[in-house]
C-alpha cells in the first residue's frame, strides 16, 4: 500500500533485506531471440516504448540468536517483467514462469495499455558494454555458508566479551547475487551482476535497576567476501556493544530547538530524507514535492553541496546500470546551496523533456522502476571537526542514528538519534536518550552553519523504502553543525 | 496443477533425501493494481506469482530454502539446499516442526473469499480509481495534484504439508482503494492519505468517500505551523492509533520477551492500564484481512488477548519460541514462502470504547489531535516513543489550527497508564491492525 512518505533506516539484525542477486554462468538470462520476440509482442498494439526486464536473484541468509546459529537459508527468486509505455500511460505485467507461453502472455497483457491496431515490426537489440563499479572477485553465492555462519559466531563472542553488561546479541548476515538483463525497443540490451552483502549486529545491554539500551551496527557493500578481513565482525560487534553500553544511564532529552552537531557517516540519512526524496522526478513532475519548480533557486546554506553518485567503488548503493539499463551516474543535486538537478528515471525524464540520470531503480521484477537515490552524500567543507564541537556552548551531539522518514509534500522529516550527548562548553556531557530531530528540508539546510573536512561514507547498511519498494542505498556526511533544530524529547525545560 | 499434492510430494521427497522432518509452504497468487493521474491511467500492473519454501530438520538442525521455480529439477535443488544448510546450522533440541498437540483442528474462519472480488471486471479498478480522483478534486478547489490515486485487487492461495501430519489450504481475496491528494494555499503544500482495504467488495468504502476524506485531510493541514514545546493531552485518530497498537504488539512478541528485549517482559499478569483497555490478536476475526485457518507453520489460529481489561495477559508465540519459553504456541507464526516463520500479529485491535471521537476532543481544554506520524514509533526494548507528528491543535474542546514539524514523545508503559479515553470508532484502516480514537492524559510535544 503506497504511502506519501519515504523512509530509510539501517536494516536491522532481525530483518532480512529483500532478495537481490545473480547466477554465476555467463550464459544470457534469456535467449536474445526470445527477448526480441517479447518486445515485438509488447508493441503489437502500438505502444511508444517497450522494455523486457529479467531478474534472477539468489539470496543466502544466516541468523544468530542466543549464541547459536538459529537458521541458515537460501533462496531463488526469478522472473520477467514487461513494461509498455504509451504516452504517459504504463502497462506492466510480470511472470515468474520462464516458459515461453507464460512470458508471451505477460507481453500481450502489458501491450493492452496501448489502444492501437496490430503492427508487425521487429525490434532487434544490441548488447551494450557497461562500466564496473563493484569489487567482487568471487561471487558471494559461491562462498561456503560455513564461512558466513563463522562471521556471526565471531561477532557474538566479541560483543559478549566487550562488557559484562551485554545481555543479548542478535546477528545476521545476508548476501545476494542478483543478475539482471534489460532490453528495450530503442535497441539497448544490457546485463549486470550485482553482488551485495551485509552483516548487522544488535546488542542489548542491561544496566542498573533493569535499565536496557540497544546498540546496532553493521556494514557491507558490493564487495568480495574478503571484505570481512578488513572489516572484521569483531569490530562490528564491538561498535554495537559500545553503543548499547555507552547509552546506559542516559538522561531524558530536552525538547525544543537546539544547536546540533552530527557525527560523520551514517548521519547522511539526514540528507537522504531532508532533500533526496524530494528531488525524485516523479514527485517533481506531479508537483507534489516542495522542491518542484525550484531549480536554480537557493534551497540550502552556501556550505551545502549534495551529490548522488551511483559510481562509488563497491558502494552499497552503487549500480553499473540502473534497472532500466542506463549507466549509474554521479549527479550534483545542490551546489553551494543552489538546486541544480533532479533524479530522473527514463519515463519521468521523457515526460519532462529531460534526460535520465540513471536513477531508475526497482526492488525486483515485480515492481515498476521509480526515480531513486544511489549513494547520497554531502561534499566536505573546511571546518576542522574538533573546532565544530568546540565552538558550541550548549547543544546536542548526535553520534549514531536510527532511521528517518520524510513527507515530501510539506518537507517534514524526522531523524532518529540512537546515541546522543549533551554539549556543554564545547565538550561532550551526559548521554541523552530518546532524541529525535525534526525539520523541514530547505529550512534545516539553510541552518547548516559548519561543514567538516572529514567526509565519511556509511559502512554499508542502508535500506531505503519508497512506495513499498526496498532498495540498498549509501549515505555519507562530514561532521555537520545545524542551528536551531527542533529536537524531540520528553523533558520540558 | 494440484498444489496441495505438490506440497505433499515435496515433503515426501525431502524425507526420502534424509530429512527427519519437513514442511512445504506454498503460495500462489494473482494481482492487479492501477494508478491514475489527471483523469487517465498512469500505470496498470497485472501478474501471477507463486513460490514455495521448504523447511527441513536433520538431527535438530534447521535448514530452509525457497524458490519461485516449480520445475522438478528446481524443487529437487532447493530440497538439497535446505538439507545442506541444515548442516551449517547449530543443533538445538528445541528445533522442530509443530507436532500433533500443537496442530489440532482449525477454527472457523468464516468466509475469506469473495467471488465478486475474484471476478471483478477488468476495468473496475480503473473506473474506481478515476472516481476516487474525481471526488477528491471536486471536494476542494485547493487540491492541485496527487501523489498517487489507485486501486488494486488480489487473490492468494496458501497450501501446506508437513511430515507431522499437517495438511491444509485456504484462499482469500483482497481489494483496496487509496488516495493521496496534495493541496496548496499558495504558500505551502500539504498531503492527505486515506485508504480502504477489505476482503469483500461489499465491505469496501465507496470511491467517492475515499477521495473526499483524503482531500479533507489534506486541506485541513494547510497553514500548519509549529507550537510551543509543552506537555498536553494528546489524541490519536484511528489511523495513527493503529501504529501505537502495532508497537504494543511488537513489545508482546514472545521472542523479544524471552530475550528480555521487551519492556513488557517482566510484567505478565500486571495491571498496565485501566479496565477499559483490551488489546486482542484474533486470527479468526470474521472477514479480517489476516484471518486464516492456520498460521505460517500449520498451527490453528485463535484469539489471544494481550491486554485483558488493562492486565497484561499474554504474549504472541510461534512453536519454536513457545518451546524455548515453556509456553504454548498461539498460532502467531507469520511468513511468506520466502521466509522462515517468525512471530507476527494477525488481526490486532484495541477494543472500542463508548465515547464518540468528538466527545473525547470536547473534554480537552488544550491539546494535540494527531492525524499523521513520521518515524518508526516505539522502541520495544525501552518502551520509548519519539515520533514526528502532524495534526490539529485543540482549544476548549474544538479543533483549531493545523500543526506540523513537532514531535510527540513518551514511554509505552506511561502511555498505557495515561490512556484515559477510547472512541467508539474502531476501524481497520488499510491493514489488519485496528484502533479507535485514543486519548492520552499527557505526552511531551516538542516544537518551538
Amino acid at each position: 500500500m503506497p504511502r506519501a512518505t519515504a523512509s530509510s533506516r539501517r536494516a536491522s539484525a532481525s530483518q532480512l533485506a529483500p532478495p537481490v542477486a545473480r547466477g554465476p554462468s555467463a550464459a544470457p538470462l534469456l535467449p536474445q531471440p526470445l527477448i526480441e520476440r517479447l518486445l515485438a509482442v509488447a508493441m503489437e498494439r502500438g505502444g511508444d516504448f517497450a522494455e523486457v526486464y529479467v531478474e534472477r536473484t539468489l539470496t543466502t541468509a544466516v541468523m544468530l540468536e542466543e549464541s547459536r546459529i538459529k537458521s541458515a537459508q537460501t533462496g531463488l527468486i526469478q522472473g520477467v517483467g514487461v513494461r509498455v509505455i504509451s504516452g504517459p500511460k504504463v502497462g506492466y505485467a510480470y511472470s515468474d514462469d520462464w516458459d515461453e507461453p507464460a512470458l508471451l502472455r505477460a507481453a500481450s497483457t502489458a501491450a493492452m495499455i496501448a489502444q492501437g491496431g496490430g503492427s508487425e515490426r521487429s525490434f532487434p537489440v544490441h548488447r551494450a558494454a557497461v562500466p564496473s563499479h563493484y569489487r567482487v572477485a568471487t561471487p558471494l553465492m559461491d562462498v561456503d555458508v560455513a564461512l558466513k555462519t563463522g562471521l556471526l559466531s565471531r561477532a557474538d563472542k566479541a560483543a559478549r566479551a566487550f562488557d559484562a553488561r551485554v545481555k543479548q546479541v542478535n546477528a545476521s548476515y545476508v548476501d545476494q547475487t542478483r543478475r539482471i538483463a534489460v532490453a528495450n525497443t530503442e535497441g539497448r540490451y544490457t546485463e549486470d551482476t550485482q553482488d551485495l552483502c551485509r552483516m548487522a549486529v544488535q546488542v542489548v545491554a542491561q544496566g542498573k535497576n533493569g535499565e536496557q539500551r540497544t546498540g546496532m551496527f553493521g556494514g557491507g557493500g558490493r564487495v568480495s567476501f574478503t571484505h570481512w578481513d578488513t572489516f572484521p565482525p569483531e569490530s562490528v560487534a564491538r561498535e554495537a556493544a559500545r553503543q548499547a553500553v555507552a547509552t546506559l544511564g542516559a538522561v531524558d532529552c530536552a525538547a525544543g530547538p537546539q544547536t546540533v552537531v552530527l557525527a560523520p557517516g551514517w548521519s547522511g540519512i539526514l540528507l537522504h530524507e531532508a532533500v533526496g526524496h524530494g528531488l525524485e522526478a516523479d514527485f517533481i513532475r506531479k508537483g507534489t514535492s516542495l522542491f518542484a519548480g525550484k531549480l536554480g533557486q537557493k534551497v540550502a546554506s552556501d556550505l551545502v553541496t549534495v551529490i548522488d553518485d551511483g559510481t562509488v567503488s563497491s558502494g552499497r548503493g552503487s549500480i553499473n546500470i540502473d534497472d532500466e539499463g542506463n549507466p549509474g551516474e554521479r549527479k550534483v543535486l545542490i551546489e553551494n546551496g543552489v538546486l541544480k538537478n533532479y533524479l530522473y528515471d527514463g519515463l519521468n525524464a521523457k515526460l519532462m523533456g529531460q534526460r535520465t540520470t540513471g536513477s531508475g531503480r526497482r526492488e525486483s521484477f515485480k515492481h515498476l522502476p521509480l526515480p531513486r537515490m544511489t549513494n547520497t552524500f554531502l561534499a566536505p567543507g573546511d571546518h576542522a571537526p574538533e573546532d565544530i564541537l568546540k565552538e558550541v556552548k550548549r547543544g546536542l551531539y548526535c553520534a549514531t542514528f536510527g532511521g528517518g522518514q520524510v513527507d515530501i509534500t510539506n518537507g517534514n522529516f524526522v531523524f532518529e538519534v540512537s546515541e546522543a550527548y549533551q554539549i556543554e562548553d564545547g565538550k561532550l556531557g551526559r548521554p541523552v536518550k530518546n532524541a529525535m530531530l525534526i525539520g523541514v528540508g530547505p529550512e534545516a539546510l539553510k541552518n547548516v552553519s559548519r561543514v567538516g573536512t572529514d567526509p565519511m561514507p556509511d559502512p554499508g547498511m542502508g535500506v531505503c523504502m519508497k512506495d513499498g519498494q526496498m532498495l540498498p542505498v549509501g549515505v555519507g556526511l562530514p561532521t555537520l553543525r545545524i542551528d536551531n533544530v527542533t529536537v524531540g524529547g520528553t523533558k520540558v525545560a | 496443477m494440484d498444489y496441495q499434492q505438490l506440497a505433499k510430494k515435496i515433503v515426501q521427497r525431502a524425507k526420502k533425501k534424509g530429512a527427519q522432518q519437513a514442511e512445504a509452504f506454498l503460495e500462489v497468487g494473482r494481482q492487479g493494481s492501477v494508478r491514475v493521474h489527471q483523469g487517465q491511467i498512469e500505470d496498470l500492473t497485472q501478474s501471477t506469482s507463486k513460490g514455495v519454501g521448504v523447511r527441513v530438520l536433520v538431527k535438530g538442525r534447521l535448514g530452509f530454502a525457497y524458490t519461485s521455480d516449480f520445475e522438478n529439477a528446481a524443487l529437487d535443488h532447493i530440497i538439497d539446499q535446505a538439507l545442506k544448510l541444515a548442516g551449517a546450522a547449530a543443533p538445538n533440541k528445541l528445533n522442530g516442526l509443530p507436532s500433533g498437540k500443537d496442530l489440532g483442528r482449525f477454527g472457523d474462519t468464516g468466509q475469506l473469499f469473495d467471488t465478486k472480488v475474484a471476478e471483478l471486471p477488468g476495468d473496475w479498478k480503473i473506473k474506481a480509481a478515476l472516481e476516487v480522483e474525481k471526488a477528491a478534486r471536486a471536494e476542494d478547489s485547493r487540491v492541485v495534484a496527487f501523489n498517487a490515486v489507485g486501486a488494486g485487487d488480489f487473490v492468494s492461495e496458501v497450501y501446506m504439508a508437513s511430515t507431522e501430519g499437517m495438511t491444509g489450504a485456504y484462499s482469500g481475496t483482497y481489494v483496496f482503494l487509496y488516495a493521496m491528494p496534495v493541496a496548496s494555499d499558495g504558500a505551502g503544500l500539504q498531503t492527505g492519505y486515506w485508504v480502504d482495504y477489505k476482503r469483500f467488495l461489499d465491505d469496501l468504502d465507496t470511491p467517492e468517500s475515499i477521495g473526499r476524506e483524503a482531500t479533507r485531510r489534506a486541506v485541513r493541514m494547510l497553514g500548519a505551523r509549529r507550537v510551543k514545546t509543552q506537555q498536553v493531552p494528546v489524541v490519536l485518530d484511528p489511523l495513527v492509533a493503529s501504529s501505537f497498537v502495532s508497537d504494543l504488539a511488537a513489545a508482546a512478541n514472545g521472542n523479544a520477551v524471552y530475550q528480555g528485549a521487551s519492556v513488557l517482559a517482566p510484567l505478565k499478569g500486571k495491571k498496565l492500564a485501566g479496565p477499559h483497555v483490551t488489546l486482542v490478536d484474533d486470527g479468526l476475526l470474521p472477514r479480517g484481512l489476516a484471518t486464516a485457518p492456520f498460521d505460517g507453520e500449520g498451527v490453528p489460529t485463535r484469539r489471544t488477548p494481550i491486554l485483558d481489561k488493562g492486565v497484561l495477559s499474554g504474549f504472541l508465540y510461534d512453536a519454536f519460541t513457545a518451546r524455548k519459553a515453556k509456553a504454548r504456541t498461539t498460532g502467531n507464526a507469520s511468513r511468506g514462502y520466502n521466509a522462515l516463520p517468525s512471530i507476527g500479529a494477525t488481526n490486532l485491535y484495541l477494543e472500542a470504547g463508548t465515547k464518540s471521537p468528538e466527545e473525547l476532543l470536547r473534554e480537552v481544554d488544550s491539546g494535540f489531535y494527531v492525524t499523521a506520524l513520521l518515524g518508526q514509533g516505539t522502541d520495544p526494548v525501552t518502551g520509548e516513543l519519539s515520533a514526528g507528528a502532524n495534526g490539529l491543535w485543540i482549544e476548549k474542546g474544538e479543533l483549531t489550527h493545523p500543526v506540523q514539524e513537532v514531535t510527540v514523545a513518551g514511554n509505552l508503559l506511561q502511555m498505557l497508564q495515561d490512556l484515559d479515553g477510547l472512541g467508539s470508532d474502531l476501524q481497520f484502516r488499510g491493514g489488519s491492525v485496528g484502533a479507535p480514537t485514543v486519548r492520552f492524559r499527557q505526552l511531551t510535544v516538542s516544537g518551538e
